[in-house]
């Protein structure tokens, strides 16, 4: 490690009603990888955005190459080498691979641009990368760790000094993480600074040199990563320490029968020859990494995406077990299927509408008497289950927009619960929810499951799909690798089974 | 890496075939539809459509829309026309007018759409109100004819040599849009105003993130196309023997018609100015072709509507196959 | 202001709506003001009426498809292929009376069903339906009537000056009434059934819809229906109270009628749509219009200032929202 390039001290910065910083410090030394950790809404974000002069701060300093720096937009950031890597892709999907790259800062010959000198520009990047793509290819048909290359070298073009990958590893495959890695270690040696930000403990020890740890927008602070452990992290992170002991064994009974059996279901390259059964009272969880095929087996099986085969049957109130056709949500939810997004505002709730309407949405008939709404009985039964799941809420007609993500999720399942759905499917149901709310939905489940309901759960935690599952299903681009009971499920053995197609 | 795409999954091919179809149907049909004079006037009325469309292109690749040039071009000379015959106003500076006007309502939507933030179908269709009602209050004027003082203009486009016969005429007009296809193919293609057009289309927030300063280029994209319609306002004084006011409602279709049937993406992100270019013409053919057959004009405004929509779901469908 | 907002009775009627009726009656008190005689209250009344009735109904359709996020700017274009083709049939054919009527509720219905289908079940972008449709609907309305306008019966017709009534009997204005009615039919619908719900999520969220298990195409096709429908009947009031329908017109009504339902509080976006507000909005228009003319000007300066009014409404809209987020 070599001289601190950047240091911020004090960094405070207020929203209306929110203090998302409070006298935040950080810095980066040349030839660091410095993680960034804390949990969702702790400030990394927002930090980093100050930093790279999409927020303004309020107070602080941040000095920048020894000198006194602020920056008012990511151009001014980017002229002066500090360079993010955003975690949604920020490409221009109808552009080629090199248009992207030097796109805002094209070299000009006279009025046009210097195509060819970019070609080769971009060449030279990816040579210094070893990496292998091409720069006249169209940037949306690469895939997605493709295309995170692609920002890697464009952020290396900006002749960038500090770079922030947020979240990097996200989408991912195993042999992507790795040549990222690769990547990292090289920039590292070359003396820029780097800061990474990430959920993956397991990353945060391989690649990183030091943690800085921040907690509901305070800084809480900074470790050498070889001098410390998982659980010193954690304990910074959460203040106090979790118990997240897995389940020792299965508590399904022996005898319960089977209330949904999927055969052969394909669809797309990311579900192929998908085979599963769900018992009655059953937690099933799936594992696998980002894009093994998890979600879209999901989404295919409740009918929101089209599907070219399989078989899938569900079992009847009367207690049989027969084959079911599902082409539309609307199909799965007549069948007693529910699913739960993982991207709550974008698929789960309708944020801009009031509890109540959400509560409903799938069960309009119950509420309609005659032509019109019944809408006393709608709110009763909102009512009814705003207590039982103790959604915290000022009233059934509070906007979901401002609930926080636990608490809209819980609206979503009271939403498939006014279905009396049988079947629910969560997909990643804890994802951007803090610790506290994360084990009531955890304890709501387990109290689904002892009710009778069986629950598909998807899941990118281990500890979470160890501590919730009764069986695991692995997933591994696309295929079922492993059906592992509760009892000998290890997280070596399910990470083996994740990894197993990868090479 | 690169794929080699076949020529005919290329759209602008199959509309270059469509048109070759059309015009043998048309001159199979009918033997008028042969004559000389009938390309020409086929050709004298293209050129505003066409110069409405290369415009309009800009907007629609960015995702948006502009549905004010019809009436705008109409608009913009009528208050030209207006000022030659009641103020003696010079033919070139009346032409100047017509850019300039075009320029200032291309400023307007663009400052609407993308400093305001209105959406472009609601801030256009108002703009098009706007000029439409703005036209309505000049009275109908034709531009000075060919033989009048002034009437040198018509010459940009048809060039008459000799007594007057039409077997003397030139269309000089298409020498010109074919120039003018090039170069803003070019400018597409080839220039940063081009290249951050596409980027606004397909990916508007990458781009702001880049960057670029999208407001900028967004209002120009509108300005660009206001250009055109002022452009496209020339050539329409110079086909039309009196412009109406209350008319040009409507024309905007055949331009965006023509421009969705070259290609151009319902969504924005892609498209082409050559692509406008054939597409246009299968527009024009069958405004001019369908009455050589037997088909009332009117029948043209149903079948320009059909073959709008046509070319958006052909467009569509394509989408939902690469998905 | 913040204490206004808070009044229980404010809160329930909606500040926006207070705020556009002191707007309308503020219009009216300055037109008689300043044009005097120019503006005889009763007659100004009377015309402003007879505006609202078939504008209303364009404006309450549109407000069904802007809720669900979508807009239709055909509407003035097929109103009038509606009155021109049934008329048609009618002066030309035959067609009884009250056939002709069902005829032109029907056309409108079919080419809201149209609309409503490319939309929802084609995934056509709703602004091009709109182009193709206005284009279509003129060309219709062109080629069926052979480019002439089209004249329904007079009220002192013997045999279908009965139709009038629709807008008013001896003076009494009926039209009135069942504008209302269909108003508050529409807000029913909207607020209070399953469909309008649907239609106001869909709006909203289509997709976290979807998942819910509703057939969401089906619904945002139903919207566009019932905005073909209200053009349809329109259509009715139209030439009850204007007689003469002339074919490659209408394009002016379709601003008019999205102003009205903007300025009521109907967002752009989707999801939020106020019938009550519509209502008065089409009142503000409509007066609008006749003070325009009672100061002696034109179509063109109509056109002009309905643009403005659209602009700044929506500018409105866009900013609020953006100010919320």
């Amino acid at each position: 490690m070599g001289e601190v390039i950047l240091t911020m001290k004090d960094i405070d910065k207020s929203f209306p009603g929110v203090h998302a910083l409070d006298h935040v410090n950080f810095e980066v030394k040349r030839g660091e990888v410095h993680a960034l950790m804390g949990e969702n809404g702790a400030g990394k974000s927002t930090l980093m955005k100050v930093l790279t002069g999409i927020y303004q701060k309020d107070s602080g300093s941040i000095v920048y190459k020894g000198k006194e720096t602020e920056f008012h937009n990511t151009r001014e950031a980017q002229d002066a080498g500090v360079v993010i890597v955003h975690q949604e892709l920020n490409m221009v999907g109808d552009l080629t691979v090199a248009q992207n790259i030097f796109i805002g800062r094209e070299p000009k010959k006279g009025f046009r641009i210097d195509d060819k000198k970019m070609i080769e520009d971009s060449k030279k990047l990816f040579q210094d990368l070893h990496i292998d793509i091409d720069p006249r290819e169209k940037m949306q048909n690469l895939t997605v760790g493709k295309q995170q290359m692609c920002e890697i070298a464009k952020a290396i073009s900006h002749k960038a000094e500090v770079i922030i990958f947020d979240e990097p590893s996200a989408a991912l495959t195993e042999k992507e993480i790795a040549d990222l890695f690769v990547i990292i270690r090289d920039l590292r040696e070359k003396g820029l600074g780097i800061v990474y930000i990430s959920h993956r403990m397991d990353e945060i020890k391989v690649i990183t040199d030091r943690v800085t740890v921040m907690r509901d927008g305070g800084y809480v602070g900074t470790l050498i990563t070889k001098d410390s452990t998982k659980e010193d992290i954690i304990n910074m992170m959460v203040g106090r320490v979790i118990y997240e002991d897995p389940k020792e064994h299965s508590m399904v009974a022996p005898d319960a029968p089977v209330v949904l059996k999927v055969e052969h279901l394909n669809a797309g390259k990311m579900v192929q020859d998908v085979s599963f059964e769900l018992r009655k009272g059953e937690i099933l969880g799936f594992s696998g990494l980002m894009g093994a095929g998890r979600t879209e087996t999901a989404r295919a099986l409740f009918g929101a995406d089209p599907k070219q085969s399989g078989k899938i049957s569900v079992r009847g109130k009367d207690g049989q077990l027969r084959e079911v056709t599902i082409n539309s949500p609307q199909d799965a939810v007549k069948y007693g299927i529910g699913y739960l997004s993982e991207d709550r505002r974008r698929y789960g709730c309708v944020v801009q509408k009031s509890v109540t309407e959400n509560t409903t949405l799938a069960t309009m008939e119950q509420f309609t008497s005659g032509l019109l709404i019944n809408k006393s009985k709608e709110k009763k039964v909102t009512e009814k289950y705003i207590q039982e799941l103790a959604t915290k809420t000022p009233s059934a007609d509070q906007l979901v927009v401002n609930l926080s993500g636990g608490n809209q999720q819980k609206v979503v399942i009271a939403k498939w619960l006014t279905r009396d759905s049988d079947i629910l499917i969560f997909d990643e149901p804890t994802r951007g929810i803090d610790v506290g709310a994360k084990n009531e939905i955890y304890k709501l489940m387990n109290r689904l499951a002892a009710e009778g309901k069986s629950i598909i759960m998807i899941s990118s935690e281990m500890t979470e799909v160890l501590r919730m599952s009764d069986r695991i299903i692995v997933m591994c681009e696309g295929k079922v690798t492993g059906n592992i009971d509760i009892s000998e499920a290890t997280q070596e053995h399910i990470m083996t089974k994740a990894t197993r197609n990868i090479n | 890496m690169t794929k080699k795409k076949s020529i005919l999954s290329d759209q602008r091919f199959i509309v270059v075939l469509v048109i070759i179809v059309l015009v043998a149907i048309f001159s199979g049909l009918s033997k008028e539809f042969r004559q000389y004079s009938t390309i020409l006037s086929m050709l004298d009325f293209s050129y505003y459509d066409l110069l409405m469309a290369i415009g309009v292109t800009f907007p629609l690749i960015t995702g948006g829309v502009d549905l004010s040039i019809g009436t705008g071009m109409v608009c913009y000379a009528l208050i030209s026309g207006t000022l030659i015959r009641n103020n003696g106003l010079p033919v070139v500076a009346a032409m100047l007018l017509c850019i300039v006007l075009g320029l200032v309502v291309g400023l307007l939507n663009g400052v609407l759409i993308g400093v305001m933030n209105l959406p472009p179908f609601l801030a256009t269709l108002c703009t098009c109100m706007i000029t439409r009602g703005a036209g309505s209050l000049c009275s109908a004027t034709p531009w000075p004819a060919l033989t009048q003082e002034g009437g040198w203009f018509h010459s940009i486009f048809k060039i008459t040599v000799g007594t007057g016969r039409s077997a003397d005429r030139y269309p000089l007009g298409f020498l010109w849009m074919i120039l003018l296809v090039i170069l803003m193919e070019f400018v597409l293609f080839h220039t940063k105003f081009g290249r951050y057009t596409i980027a606004i289309g397909s990916n508007k927030e990458a781009a702001a993130l880049s960057g670029i300063n999208v407001k900028f280029y967004h209002v120009m994209v509108y300005v660009v196309c206001g250009l055109f319609t002022g452009l496209a306002a020339i050539a329409y004084a110079a086909v039309t023997p009196t412009v109406q006011p209350g008319t040009g409602a409507g024309l905007e279709m055949d331009a965006i018609g023509g421009v969705f049937v070259g290609g151009v993406a319902a969504s924005g992100g892609y498209g082409s100015v050559v692509g406008t270019f054939v597409g246009i013409f299968v527009i024009m053919l069958l405004k001019t072709g369908l009455p050589y057959i037997g088909l009332q004009a009117n029948w043209q405004q149903i079948i320009t509507g059909v073959v709008l929509i046509v070319a958006v779901l052909i467009d569509i469908l394509k989408e939902k196959k690469n998905a | 202001m913040e204490k206004l907002k808070q009044n229980p009775m404010v809160k329930k009627l909606g500040l926006n709506r207070i705020l556009l009726v002191c707007i309308l009656i503020i219009m009216f008190v300055a037109f008689r003001a300043v044009l005097g005689s120019k503006f005889p209250v009763g007659d100004s009344i009377r015309s402003t009426l007879n505006y609202v009735y078939f504008l209303g109904f364009l404006s309450l359709g549109v407000t069904f498809v802007i809720a669900t996020g979508g807009i239709d700017f055909s509407i003035g274009p097929v109103m009038f292929c509606c009155a021109l083709v049934s008329g048609y049939c009618m002066t030309s054919y035959g067609v009884p009376m009250a056939l002709a009527m069902v005829i032109c509720v029907l056309i409108g219905l079919a080419f809201g069903t149209f609309n409503g289908w490319m939309v929802s079940y084609m995934s056509v972008p709703p602004f091009i339906i709109s182009m193709a449709s206005m284009n279509i609907a003129k060309g219709i309305a062109s080629v069926f009537t052979k480019t002439q306008s089209v004249s329904w019966p007079q009220s002192s017709d013997p045999v279908n000056g009965w139709f009038r009534n629709i807008v008013s009997v001896n003076g009494f204005p009926v039209g009135l009434i069942i504008f209302l009615a269909v108003a508050v039919l529409c807000g029913i619908v909207l607020y209070n059934t399953k469909p309008g719900r649907y239609i106001l999520c869909l709006g909203s969220n289509s997709e976290a819809v979807r998942l819910s298990g509703v057939n969401t195409r089906k619904w945002r096709m139903l919207a566009y229906m019932i905005c073909g429908l209200l053009v349809g009947i329109g259509a009715l009031f139209f030439v009850a109270t204007y007689t003469t329908v002339q074919p490659g017109y209408g394009d002016q009504y379709n601003n008019e009628a999205i102003a009205g339902c903007v300025m009521g509080g109907t967002s752009m976006v989707g999801g939020l749509a106020s019938i009550g507000g519509t209502v008065i909005g089409v009142f503000i228009i409509s007066l609008l219009q006749q003070g325009i003319m009672a100061f002696g000007l034109g179509k063109g300066q109509q056109m002009i200032i309905t643009g403005i009014i659209v602009i700044v409404a929506v500018y409105v809209d866009v900013s609020a929202r953006r100010r919320k987020n």
